[in-house]
C-alpha cells in the first residue's frame, strides 16, 4: 500500500528545509558589498571654513579707520601733489618769500574776492 | 555606531543608516538578507548560479532604493522577496539561463548532530523534497516556498506576489497537494522530519 505524507508531515518536511538553505559564498558576499559601497550615497565633503585673505588695501583701510577715511586721505594727498606740481601764483609767491626771495608785502589768496566786498 | 547596537536595529532603520553613509549598516543588512533571498531564488529557479545572479541584483536594487525608502510603506524583506520574485520570473520568461548548476551540487549543511545513516536519509529526503518543489508550477512553488520555508504570512505573500490573500491560500493548498503526490511512495524510504529520534 502506498503511504503519502499528510499535511502536518509535509509542513514538518518543508520547515526542515529552512536550516538547509544554501549559504552565500565569500565571492558572492564580496560582490554584494562592493555593490553596496559603490551605490552608497556620498556625503558632501565638509570643507573647513577658511577666513578670506585680507587684501593690502583692506588692511590699510582698517589702519586708517575705514575705506571712507582712506579715500579722503588719498584725495588730500593727490591734491597736495597737484598743488606742488602746478604751483598756482599765490602759492608760488608764498614759497618764494619763504625761501628768501624777498619781502612779502601782501598775499592775495583770493585775488578776485574784492569784487564781492565793494559796493556800487 | 557600535556594531552590537546596530544589530538590534530593524532592517528599515539599517537601510536609512546605510543611505546616510554608515559603512557597517550595509554589511549587517547583507548578513541578514542575502541568505534569505539566495535560498528563495535557488528554490524558485532550481539553479545555484542563476540564484546568485538574482540575489546580487535584488540586493543592488535595495542599495539603490535606500535613499528614497519610504518608512512604513513596506517591510524590507517583503520588498526584497517581491524584487527577487520578479527577477526570477523575468529570467524564466526570457530564457536567459546559465548552464545549470543543479541543487545537488550546492554545498550541503552538514548533519553533524545526526548519525551517518540518519544524516544520509535526511539528505535524501531534502533532495527529494527540493526536486518535488522544482516540479511544481511556478506560482504554486513561490507560494509554498514563501509560506512554509521562508515563513511569511499570507498577507505578506499576497504583497510579494501581487495577488489577494485568498489566491495565496489556494496556491499554497494546491502546491502542497502536488507535493504530496510527487512524494507519494517515498515516505517509507525517507521517513519524515520528526522521526529520526
Amino acid at each position: 500500500m502506498t503511504q503519502a505524507y499528510d499535511d502536518l508531515e509535509l509542513d514538518a518536511l518543508l520547515a526542515g528545509l529552512r536550516q538547509s538553505g544554501p549559504q552565500p559564498s565569500a565571492a558572492l558576499q564580496a560582490r554584494v558589498i562592493a555593490d553596496a559601497i559603490s551605490a552608497q550615497p556620498r556625503q558632501a565633503p565638509v570643507i573647513a571654513h577658511r577666513p578670506a585673505r585680507r587684501s593690502a588695501f583692506r588692511a590699510l583701510a582698517d589702519l586708517f579707520g575705514g575705506e571712507g577715511a582712506l579715500a579722503g586721505m588719498g584725495l588730500a594727498a593727490a591734491a597736495g601733489v597737484f598743488i606742488g606740481i602746478s604751483q598756482p601764483a599765490p602759492v608760488a609767491a608764498l614759497t618764494q618769500a619763504l625761501a628768501g626771495g624777498g619781502p612779502l608785502d601782501s598775499l592775495e589768496l583770493l585775488p578776485t574776492s574784492d569784487e564781492f566786498w565793494t559796493e556800487d | 555606531m557600535a556594531r552590537n547596537t546596530l544589530a538590534d536595529l530593524p532592517d528599515e532603520t539599517l537601510l536609512v543608516l546605510y543611505a546616510n553613509g554608515d559603512p557597517d549598516a550595509a554589511r549587517l543588512l547583507m548578513t541578514r538578507l542575502l541568505p534569505r533571498v539566495l535560498g528563495y531564488a535557488t528554490r524558485i529557479l532550481g539553479d545555484r548560479a542563476e540564484a546568485e545572479d538574482v540575489a546580487q541584483e535584488a540586493m543592488l536594487r535595495l542599495w539603490r532604493v535606500a535613499p528614497d525608502w519610504q518608512a512604513g510603506e513596506a517591510q524590507v524583506t517583503t520588498w526584497l522577496y517581491r524584487v527577487a520574485t520578479n527577477l526570477c520570473s523575468d529570467r524564466r520568461r526570457s530564457g536567459r539561463r546559465r548552464p545549470s548548476v543543479p541543487l545537488d551540487d550546492a554545498p550541503e549543511v552538514a548533519d553533524v548532530a545526526m548519525g551517518a545513516e540518519a544524516g544520509l536519509i535526511a539528505a535524501d529526503r531534502r533532495t527529494a523534497l527540493e526536486r518535488a518543489l522544482t516540479s511544481l508550477p511556478e506560482r504554486q512553488r513561490q507560494a509554498v516556498v514563501l509560506r512554509h520555508i521562508e515563513g511569511l504570512t499570507n498577507p505578506q505573500i499576497a504583497s510579494v506576489m501581487d495577488i489577494g490573500v485568498e489566491a495565496v491560500e489556494s496556491l499554497t493548498a494546491r502546491g502542497k497537494r502536488s507535493l504530496a503526490m510527487a512524494l507519494a511512495g517515498m515516505k517509507q524510504a525517507l521517513g519524515y522530519e520528526g522521526d529520526e529520534t
